[in-house]
């Protein structure tokens, strides 16, 4: 696949060594980069780096560039991110970035997953990078949705959710590698068109075709001449959607509802649907 | 906030009350030894894709599905195997998976 956003292994072979490209790999599960990692990357937390400690929200601009700073990444470096679960946290990640405005961010793709599989060099040596100074941007929030826009998107603009169907559905309330956690209701937003995340992936993690991934949105008989917001649970998986739809598909008006279902399914007098069909508006 | 992030091996069953759950576990092994590295995937009979995890180095997955019939897959290096499994609330399904 031929996308700057994207790259591939020999890509990142060829580029491990360049001064100025930062591989980082996102994982929820630290013990993965503590265990062995791609050689030269470091590593970054989505939740102890990337979520506010108290709040449920991203840790601000300032926290970033503190945190960026302090891991050694520059403004003009080439950001490429790699992670476990096919690349759900390392796509939440390449978001982030570009949220935080971020100008040369890559994604490897098939992450850690592939690569392993493939069996590619690991390494357990933690590389040091200088301090910089790194600044980032005010957040653009053209590719972050919060429930405001959700609840006027409903019957009249495309809410993809992202999550298996027995999610979706309400069968299910969380991922099947998970407890099922009973606190919350199950269903879905009215309307919401249920195009899981996977049908993107190969079986490697890596992505499929432009045309594969082109006919999974039109034969769900999603209109992408309208604005789009992709949710789940926790907004990793519909990042990875989204970078399907806005960075490969080059989809405009697309964002994602980092809140998901986790905010959406806990809101009182919001509406609900249960079972496989959208609802109705 | 919870993660959706799979735990290598799958979640411990340790605070589960597994009478709520349908858990579907077990071993991947190539030529009779764990697999160290791999990932197990979970699919509905339709082959739709639900979850997935990486094995422990003991070569252990973990799903908490819903009852119903399944399908497993498990992926290594330059090998795969699946298998199919009926889970049951409040029951452990374990499974034995030989990649060739």
């Amino acid at each position: 696949m031929s996308n700057q956003a994207l790259i591939d292994a020999e890509w990142a072979l060829a580029h491990l060594d360049d001064a100025n490209a930062v591989f980082i790999e996102v994982d929820e599960d630290t013990d993965a980069y503590a265990g062995n990692h791609i050689r030269n990357a470091i590593a970054l937390n989505w939740k102890t780096d990337l979520q506010d400690p108290v709040r449920r929200d991203f840790v601000n601009k300032e926290q970033f560039e503190a945190l960026l700073s302090a891991k050694g990444v520059a403004n003009d470096d080439t950001v490429v991110l790699y992670g476990g679960n096919n690349n759900w946290f390392a796509a939440y990640a390449y978001w982030y970035f570009k949220l935080y405005g971020h100008g040369d961010v890559r994604l490897l793709d098939g992450g850690r997953k592939k690569w392993e599989l493939d069996g590619r060099e690991l390494v357990s040596e933690v590389p040091s990078r200088a301090e910089t100074k790194y600044v980032a941007k005010d957040q653009d929030l053209s590719i972050r949705a919060f429930r405001e826009d959700v609840l006027r998107a409903i019957g009249t603009q495309n809410l993809v959710d992202v999550r298996s169907p027995d999610e979706y559905a309400g069968r299910l309330l969380a991922p099947a590698h998970l407890p099922q956690e009973a606190a919350r209701i199950g269903g879905h937003i009215p309307t919401a068109a249920n195009i899981p995340w996977s049908k993107a992936a190969n079986e490697d993690g890596s992505f499929k075709s432009l045309a594969e991934l082109k006919a999974i949105y039109e034969g769900a008989g999603v209109d992408l001449g309208k604005d789009t917001i992709a949710y789940c649970r926790i907004g990793e998986r519909s990042a990875h959607s989204w970078f399907v739809l806005h960075e490969l598909l080059g989809v405009k008006n697309v964002s994602n509802y980092d809140g998901s279902w986790t905010e959406y399914g806990s809101l009182v007098g919001v509406p609900v649907a249960v079972g496989d069909e959208p609802g109705t508006a | 906030m919870s993660s959706c992030g799979a735990v290598v091996g799958g979640v411990s069953l340790d605070l589960v009350d597994v009478s709520t759950q349908s858990v579907i576990q077990g071993v991947v092994s190539k030529a009779g030894a764990p697999a160290k590295v791999g990932y197990v995937r979970l699919l509905d009979t339709s082959d739709e894709f639900v979850a997935e995890v990486p094995v422990s180095p003991q070569g252990e997955f973990r799903f908490f599905a819903a009852p119903g019939k399944w399908n497993v897959v498990a992926l290594i290096p330059g090998g795969s195997a699946r298998t199919t499994v009926e889970a049951h609330l409040g029951k452990i399904a374990d499974l034995e998976i030989s990649v060739s």
